[in-house]
């Protein structure tokens, strides 16, 4: 999107355009072109899309393998293992399909702030009442 | 000599005053927000933000009785068909692809491969959920329904909540698909499928966890 703000001819100032580039007027009115609201960057092309759902594929495949190792290797192992991969996969949607890394940092941190909450809030109650269920 | 005085807190009103007219305008123009990102997507991301929460509570219920003696009814070791739930995992995780690849045919203005992609995603959804039906019946057919232990409860309201979010995101696509058929989706509304591709993706994300934890995971 371009500016159309008159420059005097000759006043030594053509081409620069005195915009309020900090400005949140100027940042809501002017996006820049092809983003949609809220993003930093252009999203990924279709090509990289596509790497990113091999490299899921692939994942997704390990995974079913190292489940079947059950007994061949170390349940801690499996479980560490397993984690780790579902980890990956969660990360790589995340940030590419979901597009948390060309959009503002604001959505990474409220998703961030709600994907660890859950665990450490249901870990303290599993080991609460693991414990009061034992007994 | 005569001065006039003004003090600092009449110039700081005053210059707010001034700044907050300008942000009232800006937000008029870019569609109602202060934020500096568009309300639909920060509302979208709150929101699962807290499903995150919500499906963590199912997923701690499911580990806390899943594993738990005296139980009646089959186990998860003899119901579960890993092999099969592979298969429907696969294609959910694959209907993320597509929908990406709708998200950027819109922001192209290609609408035919618009179309070709919500659709493929919401038939790759209504596959899924498929499986979940035939899944379900399998495990009633052997035993296990939901008021047969603790394990069936929280097994089938985890997953059967889950299922219920990807019915929504069919029902969001298919409806995305037909206001496209109606040339009523341009290319300036590619925010609106965006956001139904945030909700579907997060339900592709919560299933990789569920797989993993529910499923994969020693028993």
């Amino acid at each position: 999107m371009t500016d159309t703000t008159a420059v005097e001819p000759g006043s030594g100032n053509e081409g620069v355009v005195d915009l309020p580039q900090g400005d949140l007027a100027y940042r809501m009115s002017h996006a820049a072109p092809n983003l949609l609201p809220g993003e930093l960057r252009a999203h990924p092309d279709p090509y990289q899309y596509v790497i990113v759902a091999v490299v899921l594929a692939v994942i997704t495949a390990v995974e079913i393998a190292v489940s079947y190792t059950e007994g061949d290797l170390p349940d801690g192992l499996i479980v560490v293992l397993l984690l780790a991969m579902m980890g990956v996969k969660f990360f790589l949607v995340a940030s590419w399909f979901m597009h948390l890394r060309t959009d503002r940092p604001v959505f990474r941190r409220l998703f961030i702030l709600g994907a660890l909450a859950a665990p450490a809030l249901y870990l303290i109650v599993l080991a609460t009442l693991h414990g009061v269920l034992s007994s | 000599m005569a001065t006039i005085e003004q003090t600092p807190g009449e110039l700081g009103s005053g210059e707010l005053a001034t700044t907050e007219a300008d942000d009232h305008e800006a937000a008029q123009v870019a569609g109602d927000t202060h934020t500096g990102v568009a309300n639909a997507k920060l509302g979208m991301w709150l929101f699962l933000a807290s499903d995150c929460l919500f499906f963590g509570a199912f997923i701690a219920t499911y580990l806390l009785y899943r594993g738990r003696p005296g139980q009646a009814g089959p186990t998860p070791q003899d119901i579960y068909n890993i092999p099969f739930t592979s298969v429907t995992s696969f294609v959910l995780l694959m209907s993320s692809l597509t929908m990406v690849l709708a998200l950027a045919a819109v922001q192209r203005g290609d609408y035919r491969r618009f179309r070709v992609w919500i659709l493929a995603t919401a038939l790759f959804g209504t596959t899924f959920i498929g499986g979940q039906i035939f899944e379900f019946t399998e495990f009633t057919r052997k035993g296990l329904n939901i008021d047969t232990s603790l394990f069936g409860s929280s097994f089938y309201v985890l997953t059967g909540i889950h299922g219920t979010h990807v019915i929504i995101g069919i029902v969001w696509l298919v409806s995305l698909w037909g206001m496209s058929m109606q040339n009523r989706l341009s290319q300036g509304d590619a925010e609106r499928v965006e956001i139904a591709g945030l909700y579907w993706h997060f339900v592709d994300v919560v299933w990789i966890v569920i797989f993993t934890v529910i499923y994969l995971l020693p028993k």
